[in-house]
Formats: C-alpha cells, sequence, structure tokens
C-alpha cells in the first residue's frame, strides 16, 4: 500500500508539473508583426520572445487562471486574463506608446521652449546665451517668428497686436504685471530670473480655451518642479550683483534669488543720449517654494522688484527737456496645486496676487498709480477614454486700478468671470481635434460672450504634420482707456492658423501662415487717450502674414543656429487714427539669425545674433496721406561670449549692436507747427548704439561641477 | 511517519527547486546576455522580476542591460525608450532601497548615458547629480570598485573637458583594479562587473 501512496504522490507531483504549451502571434495595430515582444506568465520564469513573424511559444508548468504579460519597447504593456491550456495560436494586438515622438500635436501658433518635447524650437541654455539679450526670459522670444522689433520698448509685440495684448502666465496664473516701469523710448525688461522656470510656451495665435483676456498672444511659463541640487549662485556684472540659494529636503525644497541693478557706474563711463538725475537703480528677488504631496504638488512663487529713476528727455513739443522720475513697486505671487485624485482625474487650483505702485514726477505732474490684480482658476482634466480627453474649469480675473495725477483721480473695479471647456479627439492616430469655448462674463463693462475653439492635427508622415487653429479672443480695454471710461466692450479678435512643421533627428522646420480680424477696438478723438475724450469700440483692423523658422544644431559640428523669418501685412483703425493704417511698430519683413559657436580649445561659446527688419511707417503731418513716411531698415548685429574659467566659474561679455548702426524706430512730430507752418520732427533713437555687458558667474555646490551657463 | 518525510522531502524539493529555477533563470539572462542577445536577456531578468519580489537584482539587471544597450545605440526614439525602461526598473528598487551603492551607480550610468545622447543639453543638467550620486556611494561603500570606478571615469571626461590633469583619476582606476582583486560578491548574482572596463580605461591613462 505504502508504495502505491508514495507512487501515486510522485505521479500526481508529475502532473501537476506537467507542461502547457503558450503560443501565439503578437502585431501592433496595423496587424504588423512585433519582434522581440517578452511574453510571459506573470509571477513565474515561464515566458518566450517573439521573433521577426510576431511569433512566440512556450511551455509552462502554470495551471488554471494566470495573467499573461506582453512587453517590448515603445508598445503599453498588455496584461490578459487566460486559461492556461486554452491559449494557443491567438493574436495578440499591442497598442503603440503615444510618446511625444510618434504621437499628432496640434502646433499651430505654439513656440515651445525647454522639456523634451520634439516641438520644442529653444533649450532652456537658449534664454541666457542668445546674443543680444542678457538674461532676459522675454527676449529670446524675440528671435522667433510672429514678433516684431519693437527696441523702443522692450515688450512682446505679436502678429501686428499691441504689447499688452500677449498676456504673460506664471504656472497658469496670470501675472498683471510682467515688465519693469520705464518711460518713453526706454525698453524695459521682464521681472522674470530664467533660473527658477524649466519651460516656457509662446503662443502667437489659437490658443487654448484655458486662457482668456487676451487677444493677440500668451506666454506660459513654469516654475521648476524640482531642484537638481542644493547650490549657492553668484554673479557680478558691469550693472550690479546677484545672489540665489537653493535648499533641498525630503519633500520639499526652497530657491531664493536676488537682485540689486544699478546703472550709474555704467553711465558714468559710457553715458547714453538720456540725461540721468539719478540712474535707473533696483532691488528684486524671486522665491518658489515647492511641497509634494501624496498625490501632488504645491507650489509657491513670488517676486518682488523695487525700482527708480529720474532722468530728463529731449521732447519735440516742449524747448526744455522734460523730466519723468519714477518709484516703481511690483509684487506679484501665486500659489498652485496640482494633482490626481480619483481615477484619473487632475486638478489644477490657483490664485495669483500682484500689486504694482507707481509714483513720481512727469514734467510738472506728480502721479501715483497703483494696480491691484488677482487671478483664481480652477481646472480639471479626465481623459474618458483612449480616444477622448476633456477639460473644464472656471477663471476669476479682479483688477483694481486707481491713478492720481496732480490731485486728478480716475480708476476702476474690474471683475471677470469666465468658463471653459475643450475636449480632445483622437480620430486616429494621425488626425487630433480640439474642440472648445470660453464663456466669459465682464461685470464692469456690463457685457458676456461665448469665444468658440477649434484646432486640429494632422501627422502626415513621421517627421511631418499639419496643424490648423481657429478661435475668437477677446480683452477687456486696457488701463489707459478703462480708467477714463467704462463705457466700453471687450475688444474682439478672430485667429486663423494654418501651420507645417517638420522635425527630424534636431532639425526643426517650421512653417506658418495666419489671417487675424479685429473688431471692437477701441478710438479716440483726441492725441493722446485723456479724461474728456470720446471712446468709442468702432475700431476694426486685420493682419495677415506668413512666417518660416529653420533651426539645425545636426549638420555643423560644435554649431547650432535658427533662422526666423516674419512677413505681415496689417492694417488698423484703431485708437486715434483717422483711417485704417499700418501701425508705428509693425515693419513687413523682419529676421533673425542666432548662431552659437562651441570652441572646445578656448572652453568658449561665441555666439552672434543678427536681427534685421524692413522700415516701419510713422506719421508725418506735414504729409497729406496719414501714416505715409517710412523709416530705414533695422540692422543690429550682437555677440556674446562666455568662457569658463574653471568648472564653476563663467566670464561673459556681450556687445549689443557691436557696429554701432544708428537705427531709427520712428519719428514724433509736434503737436502744432512752427512759425514757418511745419511740423517739427524728432527721431525716436536707441538711448545708445552699443550696449556692453561684464558679468562674472560663481556657483558653489557639493559636485563642485554646476555652473550658471544655463543663466547666461 | 512516512507521510511526513514524504511531505518534509516534497516541500524541500519544491524550495530547492524555486531556488534552483531563480539561479537557472538568471543563469539563463546572463548566457543570452553574453551572446550579445540583449533584448532577449532583458526579457528573462523582466520575468525573474515577476517571479522574485525580493530581491533586487533582476530589476537591477533590467536596467543594466537596458543602459549599456542605449550606450550603443544611435536612434534617438531607440535611446529615449531604453533609458526610460532602465529608469523604470532601477526606480522600483530605488524606492525600496535608497543607500544600494550599486543602484546609486546604476543610477549614475543611466544619466551619463544622457549626457552622452546630447551633452549640450543633459551635460549642464545632469553632470552636477551624477557626481552627487558618486559621492553619496563612495560615502556608503567606499571599499567598492563599480564606485571608484565609475566615479572616476565620469571625472576623467570632466579632466579631459577642462585640460586638466588626469593623472588622480587614473590612480583611482588603479585602486578600483586592485578592489576588482578583492572584491566579494554578496551572492553569486550580485554585480561584479568592471574589471575590463577598468583596464580598458587604464590603457587609455597610459
Amino acid at each position: 500500500m505504502k508504495p502505491f501512496l508514495l507512487m501515486a504522490i510522485l505521479f500526481f507531483t508529475i502532473i501537476s508539473f506537467s507542461q502547457t504549451m503558450i503560443s501565439g502571434k503578437i502585431v501592433d495595430e496595423k496587424n504588423n508583426p512585433v519582434f522581440n515582444a517578452n511574453v510571459f506568465i506573470d509571477g513565474s520564469y515561464d515566458g518566450g520572445t517573439s521573433n521577426s513573424d510576431g511569433d512566440f511559444s512556450f511551455t509552462t508548468t502554470a495551471e488554471g487562471n494566470k495573467t499573461l504579460v506582453i512587453s517590448v519597447l515603445s508598445f503599453e504593456i498588455k496584461k490578459l486574463e487566460i486559461v492556461m491550456n486554452k491559449f494557443q495560436n491567438k493574436t495578440i494586438i499591442l497598442k503603440r506608446i503615444a510618446t511625444e515622438l510618434n504621437e499628432v500635436l496640434i502646433t499651430a501658433g505654439t513656440l515651445e521652449s525647454g522639456g523634451k518635447s520634439r516641438v520644442s524650437v529653444l533649450k532652456p541654455l537658449d534664454i541666457l546665451t542668445t546674443a543680444g539679450n542678457p538674461g532676459d526670459i522675454v527676449s529670446a522670444f524675440k528671435t522667433l517668428p510672429g514678433t516684431q522689433i519693437v527696441g523702443e520698448s522692450g515688450k512682446l509685440f505679436v502678429r501686428g497686436g499691441e504689447a499688452n495684448e500677449t498676456q504673460t502666465f506664471v504656472d497658469g496664473l496670470r501675472v498683471a504685471q510682467p515688465y519693469l516701469q520705464t518711460t518713453n523710448n526706454v525698453p524695459t525688461r521682464s521681472t522674470f530670473s530664467p533660473l527658477l522656470f524649466k519651460g516656457t510656451s509662446f503662443s502667437t495665435g489659437g490658443y487654448s480655451a484655458e486662457y482668456g483676456e487676451a487677444l493677440s498672444s500668451i506666454l506660459v511659463m513654469n516654475t521648476i518642479d524640482e531642484p537638481d541640487l542644493e547650490k549657492t549662485d553668484i554673479g557680478v556684472m558691469s550693472l550690479g550683483a546677484s545672489l540665489g540659494n537653493t535648499q533641498k529636503w525630503k519633500n520639499n525644497s526652497l530657491s531664493v534669488n536676488t537682485s540689486y541693478i544699478n546703472l550709474q557706474p555704467y553711465q558714468a563711463l559710457l553715458p547714453d543720449n538720456i540725461e540721468w538725475i539719478k540712474p535707473y537703480q533696483s532691488i528684486g528677488g524671486e522665491t518658489v517654494f515647492r511641497q509634494k504631496l501624496d498625490r501632488g504638488l504645491l507650489k509657491f512663487y513670488a517676486s518682488y522688484t523695487a525700482a527708480n529713476f529720474d532722468l530728463k528727455q529731449d521732447d519735440i513739443n516742449y524747448p526744455d527737456k522734460i523730466r519723468t522720475q519714477n518709484k516703481n513697486n511690483n509684487l506679484y505671487s501665486n500659489l498652485s496645486y496640482k494633482g490626481g485624485f480619483g481615477t484619473n482625474w487632475n486638478i489644477f487650483a490657483g490664485i495669483s496676487f500682484a500689486k504694482s505702485q507707481n509714483s513720481g514726477i512727469y514734467d510738472v505732474y506728480n502721479y501715483d498709480s497703483s494696480e491691484n490684480a488677482s487671478h483664481l482658476k480652477l481646472k480639471f482634466v479626465k481623459p474618458i477614454s483612449d480616444k477622448i480627453k476633456t477639460s473644464f474649469g472656471a477663471d476669476y480675473f479682479y483688477t483694481n486700478f486707481s491713478e492720481s495725477v496732480t490731485n486728478f483721480n480716475t480708476g476702476y473695479n474690474s471683475n471677470i468671470f469666465a468658463a471653459f471647456s475643450e475636449t480632445d479627439f483622437l480620430f486616429t492616430n494621425n488626425l487630433i481635434a480640439k474642440v472648445g469655448f470660453r464663456f466669459s462674463k465682464n461685470y464692469l463693462l456690463d457685457e458676456s460672450s461665448i469665444a468658440p475653439r477649434l484646432a486640429l492635427g494632422y501627422k502626415l508622415a513621421k517627421n511631418q504634420q499639419f496643424s490648423m487653429a481657429y478661435g475668437t479672443f477677446e480683452q477687456a480695454p486696457k488701463n489707459d482707456y478703462l480708467k477714463y471710461s467704462t463705457n466700453l466692450q471687450a475688444e474682439k479678435a478672430q485667429h486663423y492658423i494654418l501651420s507645417y512643421e517638420f522635425n527630424k533627428d534636431k532639425q526643426i522646420f517650421k512653417a506658418e501662415v495666419y489671417y487675424k480680424s479685429y473688431d471692437n477696438l477701441v478710438k479716440y478723438n483726441t492725441n493722446t487717450p485723456v479724461f474728456n475724450s470720446n471712446f468709442n469700440n468702432n475700431g476694426t483692423g486685420f493682419a495677415k502674414g506668413l512666417e518660416l523658422f529653420w533651426r539645425d544644431n545636426k549638420n555643423i559640428k560644435n554649431l547650432e543656429y535658427w533662422i526666423s523669418y516674419s512677413y505681415i501685412d496689417t492694417e488698423r483703425n484703431y485708437a486715434n487714427f483717422p483711417k485704417q493704417a499700418t501701425p508705428s511698430f509693425v515693419a513687413d519683413h523682419t529676421l533673425s539669425l542666432v548662431t552659437k559657436y562651441w570652441i572646445q580649445d578656448w572652453r568658449s561659446q561665441i555666439g552672434a545674433t543678427y536681427t534685421f527688419s524692413s522700415g516701419r511707417p510713422y506719421n508725418n503731418p506735414n504729409e497729406t496721406v496719414f501714416m505715409d513716411g517710412k523709416t530705414k531698415t533695422y540692422n543690429n548685429l550682437s555677440v556674446n561670449w562666455a568662457y569658463l574659467v574653471s568648472p564653476q566659474k563663467i566670464l561673459f561679455f556681450s556687445v549689443t549692436n557691436i557696429a554701432g548702426i544708428k537705427n531709427v524706430y520712428g519719428y514724433n512730430y509736434a503737436n502744432t507747427p512752427n512759425l514757418a507752418g511745419i511740423y517739427e520732427s524728432q527721431a525716436i533713437v536707441p538711448t545708445a548704439d552699443r550696449f556692453f555687458f561684464v558679468g562674472f558667474f560663481w556657483t558653489i555646490s557639493k559636485d563642485k561641477k554646476t555652473n550658471q551657463l544655463e543663466n547666461l | 511517519m512516512t507521510r511526513i518525510i514524504i511531505a518534509i522531502v516534497l516541500f524541500i524539493t519544491s524550495l530547492v527547486s524555486a531556488q534552483g529555477q531563480f539561479e537557472q533563470g538568471m543563469g539563463k539572462a546572463f548566457q543570452l546576455w553574453g551572446e550579445g542577445k540583449n533584448t532577449e536577456a532583458s526579457a528573462m531578468f523582466e520575468r525573474i522580476v515577476t517571479a522574485e519580489k525580493t530581491s533586487w537584482l533582476p530589476n537591477y539587471y533590467v536596467a543594466l542591460v537596458n543602459t549599456t544597450t542605449a550606450f550603443g545605440t544611435k536612434d534617438a526614439t531607440q535611446i529615449d525608450l531604453l533609458l526610460t525602461k532602465a529608469q523604470n526598473a532601477l526606480d522600483v528598487e530605488l524606492i525600496k532601497t535608497p543607500n544600494n551603492a550599486e543602484l546609486l551607480v546604476m543610477q549614475a550610468m543611466i544619466h551619463t548615458a544622457w549626457i552622452a545622447f546630447d551633452p549640450m543639453t543633459n551635460g549642464q543638467k545632469l553632470s552636477g547629480t551624477v557626481m552627487e550620486l558618486y559621492a553619496k556611494a563612495e560615502a556608503i561603500a567606499p571599499e567598492n570598485p563599480r564606485v571608484v570606478f565609475g566615479k572616476a571615469e565620469f571625472e576623467i571626461g570632466g579632466a579631459k573637458f577642462w585640460g586638466t590633469d588626469t593623472k588622480p583619476m587614473c590612480a583611482q582606476i588603479e585602486k578600483a583594479i586592485s578592489l576588482f582583486a578583492t572584491f566579494k560578491p554578496e551572492t553569486p548574482f550580485s554585480p561584479k562587473w568592471g574589471l575590463e572596463r577598468a583596464e580598458a580605461a587604464l590603457k587609455n591613462c597610459k
């Protein structure tokens, strides 16, 4: 009996080790065989690899219900519940991973910087190593298509739109005052230090319904989620000094940057054409605090700048120079949370607060203005299926503006509520559509509206795609008008964009054509907007153009370069224009060539940027035709040199407009003719023909490797 | 009594057979890898991952196979996929044992592969982190030859860039080679690679 029992036990043991054959074929969605797929029983050693025909087979001792796992590069992992001994010659279809590289994207109007995105046209380093803009985030974007060279302003002018038609967002929340205060024809710069930002998306039109109160363009900047290392950055510049520090803990981190700028020594050495009573001086700082939470990330960002200057400038309307004295305090802060909840839900919630104060003297007038602005946003994103993803949310903008000029007070309170919704439909792997709308209610202007948005992306081939975008966009009139009259409506624009993109192996080509129409633009009947001007919304306009972009980091060793070309045809009848005409900030042709060359033997990066634009219109009141004048062409060659002294020390030189070409941005004419009956003119020119910059940057970190090359 | 004995025997047999399976599986994977069948080797290691939840080795080797494959690949898409796969496998183990020097070296290697792929973009971003990883690994296991060699090799890259003397790093490589001779892996399948690469690197020193 016992031997029998033993036999039986052994027999059953053998049975339990009996082998089952599992076989089949692995194919992709187009029925092409998938080679080298790893097919195995979860939790066991049993498995096989598919051959070049996609066929696989293996034997297993597993029994009953098990999970079959199929894993292979570039496909999503597939898990199948199978019954052993019933799985032979089955065909398994795998889904390709929707990576950026094979995904169809909507890129009409969008220019990305940073990130691993294949559509990135700028790298993080470019912000600072582009000759001609030492460290200003905004100025790097001025070398991209769609922007105008408006040297006397320093702000972004996009596709025939004024500077205020571009709205800036940090971590999704509006920045009411993104620029530092300046005066007539003295260029400004943005308040952001590139150190704290990881990626920027600049849209020249057709943007998502999530973004409102922007007529022409948006600049969306995101702060770094997690800094790489703890470090201290020290900078000594011809214009001042900067100090930064980053600390990391287990679940949170803090970065602080401060800077002090004083133009006095530079002005003493190389005076420009402005008579400075007190050269520009500013002290500022930015900070980012990040806290990782269970399923999300909480971020706090704040920036503060206090600046002042006092100067005298020629003005054609006055025999003596006009004095401008200004004190500017600019605070911006925001708190945002993004994270997941439930099954596949994503939430974004944020609030921003900005306070900007300007006070001083203009000519004989005292002025004091203050703007408090807040933006609240709540957004949800939910993939409904593999093919459909929806997002919706709401916005609230609050603005309180007040100004007093020698005891004459103006101001307003604005409240705007908006709701938005957008859905992505992936029809096939090559065709995607984004459909959405934005509802907006402006309580101050007492109007509400619905703005539709539509965008399509079509992938032509592996490296090529088309996209198009359409939408209506609106924006409340700017402070300069609203402070005098609230009997106005929002200005409106319609964008139509068609875009083609080719990218392969560190080369990007992009071509875009667009048409834009403007409606409801504000008009007034005086020289400048004043309290008794008659304002109305009868202005209209259009803009159309062609833009080309080519970037190549591949073909010439150690050289990276890009070329942007923009052609624009635009006319508007707005502001105090007597008839439809091309505004003075628009040049028909704009070209930028940016190059960066690395010389290993010198451990140096030499950069050169050449910008050209055709003449800009100006109005000569001595002529009968409005806006009939054209300036000469604009040419600027700027160079820079970054020299790595040691792994953590960098010396940086740059010269803007090295050839000292005398550029003219336009002309101001006297308001009244002189005795001979002629309106006298004054050229608007750069404050200096050349601008020199020298800086020394030192990073102190434990690893002794990191430096501030990224920040130059 | 007999039944109990049989039961015990069967129990032990099954234990031994499970042990044997791990060794067989790992052995098979190493054999495939040795034959240059990197995808199959990675597949085998991946299967072992699902069967042996307690050992950090299978995921370590998934990361190692895919990273070394990435070093020899030119196609950008493929490199991205390989390194992402390596990173995902490594992440699983790094969360469990963040102070395992071998895993830290592995992380440094993945970053180094990214740097090699696009030095202009990733060099500035990741080289600091790589040095930080080696410093941490060195504090944990100063006598681990892969830590000593990896750090020295990475520093040589920097020294060549700066045109500075590579002698101190070469001395470290020599030290690593002598450490390889005395290094005792904890288990038969614990990492023990690197001697050949160190010897090749030392040749370049001279």
